[in-house]
């Protein structure tokens, strides 16, 4: 008998492939949407509102007790102080002025525990916070860039839908996209700058490019006149995808912005990142993710906090506030999140470890309620006492922030998977 | 390109020896390969197509590849496509064989060859040279290892393990066995570990890749409860392959390389998650064979070396030992069942059962009678993969062309039908190596190692070429040299070209980063540049513009073009005396990026 | 102060522990002799009496307590914190209140130095700036700006005529005192590492030290450091000459010793006296200042942040993050 319940693991699909596929995707037929859940049935109005996220990513672990959830003067709060935000009785760490005065844009998580599914550990914490499940041995989730890309993402896209902004060389593992394949994986921008090969051989010169592609189309037209297309369709699509991002590929260079911007966002790598994101953005780009390195501070954590944070506030409240006060805040979501927080306690190197049992992330944006602090911790910062959150629910909130159904699936082949958690919901108290 | 890191010195001193000796080494020779391939089936020309309306059932007498196209095309009205050109069939043939296109004098001989064997000829010709044994290397490297990161054995051990295994022919049955017997201990023969090694002998990592990649099952989904939608995946069956490794452990001793570790106790139990009260145990077991005789273990007694923090625990009965003479057997059919629909999906493009790990009941073979009587004859053969791959090659499923036939039907365009040869997108490695041949760089490479080898001896080649045997070694010893000479070239295009780590590496959708690497990338804008010696040097220097033309297309298609190709290009190349290795650099580069050039059609 | 104490460079014993209930960040002693103090986490100075071990707190602060100095008159002494503030305090009094309190830097004062003459204070923050007060009126004298990074400690030489500053980079900066002009960078850049893979600044001038003579300038801090957010480097000296600004020698501990040094001083027998802490736990070390390695290596019982000599030349100070401020004293010469 077929059992009727779903863990819904990439494993009750029937192929990973297919799926994502390139083949099966462009046939038509193979991938539709079930019902309730039509990624491409957000067409009206799409142009002008297209559904946008910005990850912001503190990498190593930021303290929630120097960003939000500070615990000022007491044994383990550290030394600094928390400040009044543009929200009546919301405080943050004295370390992050200019977004305090943003704050009214923004919801707070403070109750998030990710201890179930023991993420002590950066990569599991990494690949919770990104996929909204726990890792386990032999399976790959896509990532939310992936996932946002695949269903936020249009194929006529000139820009990947999955873009990762890293410091030095950038570049992860390569498993970002799991089943939905290389289409999917992240753009890395290291250290910012362009991505490779948009730069023509300057031997070749416009007539004689034209020349060129216009050949290989005459050969494309044969070839496919008398072939079956779809495959072909999809491969020669690329080339044209290629020619627009090579067209466009200014979007890349933060020397095209203002010298104030600049100033303002600070000249910093995670400063000129976050004006790249802004850009990127503009351009239309799907998901951006911005890497700040590094916060993993087992050693003098207040230190280090004081001049990261420092940095991420300059640069972080003025993308924040360029998006807001441009219009592109309500259909851009906003995530600031780490793979876990930083132990209260404080250790005898002065510095905090890994600590998953009670951290805060930050959101604002497409979706989200403006001006909350969702969740408590106690007064020493060692337990969520309200509203307690884990990564499951959190990638729930995201795709209905964005308008996806988390709770639906889609179908390969007659097979649903669902994309977020099953066991896990949306927090309600935080979507708008 | 890389420079040649190494000059000849090996291979020099290769030859040197090979000159010294009198009899060849007990290596397998090309020769004694090819008698080998042809106990299956004797080679002869495919059938015509009238014979097959005889009955499929009186057909056993018959060889392999005319039983295989009957049960094809058997109650079908199709309309079959027709064979492919010569053309087609060169490049294909060479890419499945050789992981790369033909030399574009290759293709003009092969296309210019009048008889009507020259198929047959050309299928045992590439089965018997060393390149066979590179594309296997690759092709079973991508497959078991799936990209994953060097980090325990090196790549080099690994792949010499598989080159030389498929040198020789190595039966299918003794390859798995020797790969699933590895547990890194004996330095001299890590190779084949790296399966379980890079894996870190992680127990539930083997039991999925093990039941996936031997067995054809992905079973992931039963850890926890029976298989949801896949009545066939038991949770029994997971936890019975499970338990062949929930002893072993990844380790690596003081001083030691890494190396896989296991205990002599600990039993493998499971819940359902939706029946929590009953627990279940089982044993190692393959699926629903008869499970493997342990012997009993006298409780305190079970080690020779007992587990120790950090060093390797040797029991007195391992478990995961039992799992190559379990697996790889006649008693257990998944195993052949496995193999002959992997080989079949890598010549075919599609699997009789498709995904290729998803075989169970309700996700059936397009062709059930045929994948049995793949799976039987493949196992009967002893696993001959060589003589299996050719009976495959000689069917007219594998010859047809991949452009429909007129007013086809959508339904017999499916790729399931085989009725029509299906586009496969060149991997990563055939990519790089068919561009790599298609501008000269392969051949020039091996015009030098063979040129550096004479000038240790000028005799040499001319006597090495009247023994067999000789020639045979030479052949190898000159593939391996220029094979070593440009590896490496290609790991830009896998960069490109394949999927994550650990995840399957088949079916990828194109990207725009491929198509930016294509068109902006080094690699190409070098290959195609204007050196004497390679593709657009030697084609800009024709001074006949039409035999320009032919020379980019034989090259880089393995065909001639067509009056209107010719003609565009004579056009095109008219205005451009001036710049003519532009312009013919131009055209090479269009065809590099034509659909024509990245599909195996 | 004593000229010649003559104790014994490679004897150290301990001699008595001041228990607090919060970390303690620095300690100093007061310039009679009288007194330790030392700045803790839960946002005190605390004052211990040598010989009764009274322990009075002084209550001001709004975070954590790591600078301290005294004026000569033994009295007047200045604290700095966390909370950006220096304060003024009677340090004798029975029950001190602060005298003053200034918004000095934004947001931590790193260092207070003391001028020899006691009129005037600077301070050193994270703010990368260098300031100099009045210490009879609190008036802000002059401010420093130069540096590129937090600046970690302030010294004046003996005599008063430069003030040293010295940052994360691993730059010390000498500027005369009586115009606050510039007159010399020092590179001591080998206690700095900026570490690529983690994206973080890290090392640097930890403490400064110079010989009585001015011949030498001693900058502790850390090298070798592999991982920086994991507290995995090697304790070091950068000993420069005074006159030209070279570097003279680096000093290091001979085995493999985990942590940064602290703190480090002057002895008037000529020898040095630091102290280190991070992963190999609290140490006190001697160096002489033509030797690599340590004379002499003493292992405290716990973690240690700061150390200061006792004018007699012969007590340790060290503060702990365990709360105790502990003593320790070297043995003195035998003489025969």
């Amino acid at each position: 008998m077929r059992c009727t319940y779903s863990c819904g693991s990439a494993e009750h699909v029937l192929s990973r492939r297919s799926f994502l596929g390139g083949t099966a995707a462009l046939l038509g037929g193979a991938v539709a949407g079930v019902p309730g859940f039509s990624p491409f049935a957000l067409a009206d109005s799409l142009e002008k509102k297209r559904k946008q996220i910005l990850v912001v990513y503190l990498a190593g672990g930021s303290s929630q007790l120097e960003t939000w959830d500070p615990k000022p003067k007491t044994e383990t709060g550290g030394p600094f102080g928390a400040i009044e935000t543009s929200v009546p009785g919301i405080m943050i760490s004295e370390l992050l002025p200019r977004t305090a005065k943003l704050m009214h844009l923004m919801a707070l998580v403070r109750g998030v525990n990710t201890h179930a599914a023991a993420v002590d550990d950066h990569g599991k914490g990494d690949y919770l916070m990104h996929t909204g499940r726990a890792q386990a041995p032999g399976q790959e989730y896509p990532r939310l860039g992936a996932v946002a890309s695949k269903f936020l993402g249009k194929e006529t896209d000139a820009l990947p839908g999955y873009i990762h902004i890293a410091p030095g060389h950038g570049g992860l593992g390569r498993n970002e996209s799991a089943f939905l394949g290389p289409r999917h994986a992240p753009l890395y921008l290291g250290n910012g700058q362009a991505p490779a090969n948009t730069l023509r051989d300057p031997a070749i010169t416009d007539p004689a490019d034209q020349s060129r592609q216009a050949f290989r189309c005459m050969l494309n037209d044969r070839f496919a006149k008398r072939r079956r297309s779809a495959e072909t369709e999809a491969y020669t699509s690329t080339y044209e995808q290629a020619a627009k991002l090579m067209r466009e590929r200014d979007v890349f260079d933060i020397s095209k912005e203002h010298a104030a911007d600049r100033f303002r966002y600070g000249d910093f790598d995670f400063g000129r990142h976050c004006l790249l994101a802004r850009r990127l953005l503009e351009a239309g780009a799907t998901y951006v993710q911005c890497v700040h390195s590094n916060y993993d501070t087992h050693n003098e954590n207040f230190a280090f906090h004081l001049e990261q944070v420092g940095e991420f506030d300059q640069g972080f409240s003025a993308l924040l506030e360029d998006l807001h006060v441009r219009g592109r805040l309500e259909h851009t979501l906003v995530i600031v999140m780490s793979e876990f927080g930083r132990t209260p306690h404080i250790n005898f190197y002065q510095g905090r470890d890994h600590w998953c049992k009670a951290w805060s992330i930050a959101l604002a944006g497409c979706g989200i309620k403006k001006g909350i602090a969702l969740g408590k911790t106690n007064a020493k910062g060692t337990e969520v006492v309200d509203h307690e959150v884990t990564g499951g629910h959190l990638f729930h909130t995201y795709l209905n922030a964005v308008g996806l159904d988390p709770a639906g699936g889609f179908e390969v082949d007659g097979r649903p998977i669902q994309i977020a958690e099953p066991t896990a919901t949306s927090i309600k108290e935080l979507l708008a | 390109m890389k420079p040649n890191r190494n000059p000849l010195t090996a291979v020099l001193i290769a030859f040197a020896s090979l000159w010294a000796c009198s009899r060849v080494d007990a290596a397998e020779t090309a020769a004694d390969a090819a008698k080998k391939v042809g106990t299956l089936a004797k080679p002869q020309p495919t059938l015509p197509k009238d014979q097959t309306s005889n009955s499929v059932a009186s057909a056993a007498s018959l060889p392999l590849h005319e039983r295989i196209d009957r049960l094809i095309e058997q109650g079908l009205e199709t309309k079959f496509a027709l064979p492919a050109t010569d053309g087609e069939f060169v490049r294909r043939v060479h890419l499945d064989l050789t992981g790369m296109i033909p030399s574009a004098d290759e293709a003009r001989d092969f296309i210019d060859d009048p008889s009507p064997y020259k198929r047959d000829k050309l299928i045992d010709h590439l089965l018997a040279a060393p390149a066979y044994a590179r594309r296997m290397q690759i092709v079973f490297d991508v497959m078991l290892m799936e990209r994953r990161d060097q980090q325990k054995v090196p790549a080099d051990q690994w792949k010499t393990y598989l080159y030389q295994s498929f040198l020789e022919n190595k039966p299918y049955d003794q390859l798995v066995k020797e790969i699933l017997s590895g547990d890194g201990s004996d330095p001299t023969n890590r190779g084949p570990a790296k399966f379980y090694l890079e894996r870190e002998g992680d127990p539930y990592i083997l039991t999925r890749d093990v039941g996936r990649l031997f067995l054809g099952r992905d079973m992931q989904c039963a850890q926890c409860h029976d298989h949801p939608l896949v009545d066939d995946y038991k949770q029994a069956h997971y936890h019975g392959l499970y338990a062949f490794f929930s002893r072993t452990y990844g380790v690596q001793p003081a001083g030691g390389a890494f190396m896989l570790g296991e205990k002599g106790e600990g039993d493998v139990t499971y819940k359902s998650v939706f029946k929590k009260k009953i627990t279940h145990t089982t044993g190692p077991r393959v699926i629903d064979a008869a499970p493997p005789v342990e012997p009993t273990v006298v409780k305190g007694e079970e080690y020779w070396v007992a587990p120790v923090n950090g060093t390797r625990a040797i029991p007195k009965h391992s478990r995961r030992s039992l799992l190559p003479a379990a697996l790889a057997s006649n008693e257990n059919p998944a195993f052949a069942r496995n193999a002959a629909n992997r080989l079949w999906a890598l010549l075919l493009g599609r699997g009789l059962v498709d995904p290729v790990d998803f075989d169970h009941s309700d996700n059936p073979p397009s062709h059930p009678e045929l994948l049995d009587l793949l799976a039987n004859e493949f196992a009967q053969s002893h696993y001959n993969i060589k003589a299996f791959m050719r009976e495959i090659m000689l069917t007219r499923a594998y010859q047809r062309s991949s452009e429909p036939p007129a007013e086809v039907s959508p339904a017999d365009l499916a790729a399931e039908r085989y009725a029509v040869a299906n586009l496969r997108p060149l991997s990563a490695e055939q990519l790089a190596w068919s561009v790599m041949r298609a501008a000269g760089i392969v051949d020039a490479k091996r015009a030098e190692v063979e040129r550096s080898l004479i000038g240790v001896d000028p005799r040499f080649r001319a006597i090495a070429r009247l023994d067999p045997k000789r020639e045979a070694l030479a052949e190898r010893l000159i593939e391996s040299e220029t094979y070593r000479s440009l590896v490496g070239n290609e790991q830009p295009f896998v960069h490109f070209f394949s999927a994550g780590a650990g995840q399957a590496q088949d079916r990828l959708a194109p990207t725009v980063h491929q198509a930016l690497f294509l068109s902006n990338g080094d690699p190409i804008r070098y290959w195609l540049g204007p050196s004497p010696s390679w593709l657009v040097g030697r084609a800009s220097a024709l001074s006949d513009p039409a035999a320009t033309a032919d020379l980019l297309y034989l090259a880089l298609l393995s065909r001639r073009p067509t009056g209107e190709e010719r003609a565009a290009i004579v056009a095109s190349l008219a205005p451009r005396t001036a710049d003519k290795p532009k312009a013919v650099q131009e055209i090479a580069w269009a065809i590099v990026a034509s659909s024509e050039f990245r599909y195996n059609h | 102060m004593n000229t010649a104490v003559s104790v014994d460079p490679a004897k150290i014993a301990s001699v008595k522990e001041f228990a607090h209930s919060s970390p303690l960040m620095t300690c100093r002693f007061d310039p009679t002799g009288a007194y330790v103090l030392a700045g803790s986490q839960d946002r005190l100075v605390i004052r211990w009496n040598l010989e009764s071990a009274a322990k009075t707190t002084f209550e001001a602060h709004e975070s954590w307590v790591q600078a301290l100095a005294f004026a000569p008159d033994g009295r007047t002494v200045l604290s700095g914190g966390c909370d950006g503030k220096l304060i003024w305090w009677n340090a004798t009094d029975q029950k001190p209140k602060p005298i003053r309190s200034i918004a000095a830097h934004h947001p931590w004062v790193r260092s207070i130095a003391v001028s020899p003459d006691g009129k005037l204070a600077a301070t050193s923050g994270t703010d990368k700036l260098v300031k100099i007060w009045s210490i009879e009126d609190g008036k802000l004298v002059h401010e420093i700006s130069g540096h590129a990074k937090d600046v970690y400690r302030v010294l004046f030489d003996s005599k008063g005529a430069f003030l040293f500053s010295a940052d994360l980079k691993g730059l010390v900066k000498r500027w005369e005192a009586a115009t606050w002009k510039h007159l010399a960078d020092l590179d001591a850049a080998k206690l700095y590492h900026y570490d690529q893979g983690q994206g973080v600044d890290f090392g640097g001038v930890r403490d400064l030290a110079i010989s009585p003579d001015g011949a030498l300038i001693a900058c502790s801090g850390l090298i070798e450091a592999s991982n920086p957010l994991g507290a995995v480097h090697t304790p070091a000296i950068v000993l420069l000459d005074g006159k030209t600004g070279k570097e003279k020698l680096l000093e290091r501990p001979k085995e493999d010793i985990k942590g940064s040094m602290w703190s480090v001083r002057f002895h008037p027998d000529g020898f040095l006296l630091a102290g280190s802490g991070g992963g190999s736990g609290g140490l006190l070390f001697t160096f002489k200042p033509d030797q690599v390695n340590e004379t002499y290596k003493f292992t405290l019982p716990n973690m240690l942040y700061d150390v200061d000599l006792h004018p007699d030349g012969k007590r340790i100070a060290s503060a702990h993050y365990d709360g105790k401020l502990r003593l320790s004293a070297f043995a003195p010469v035998k003489t025969t």
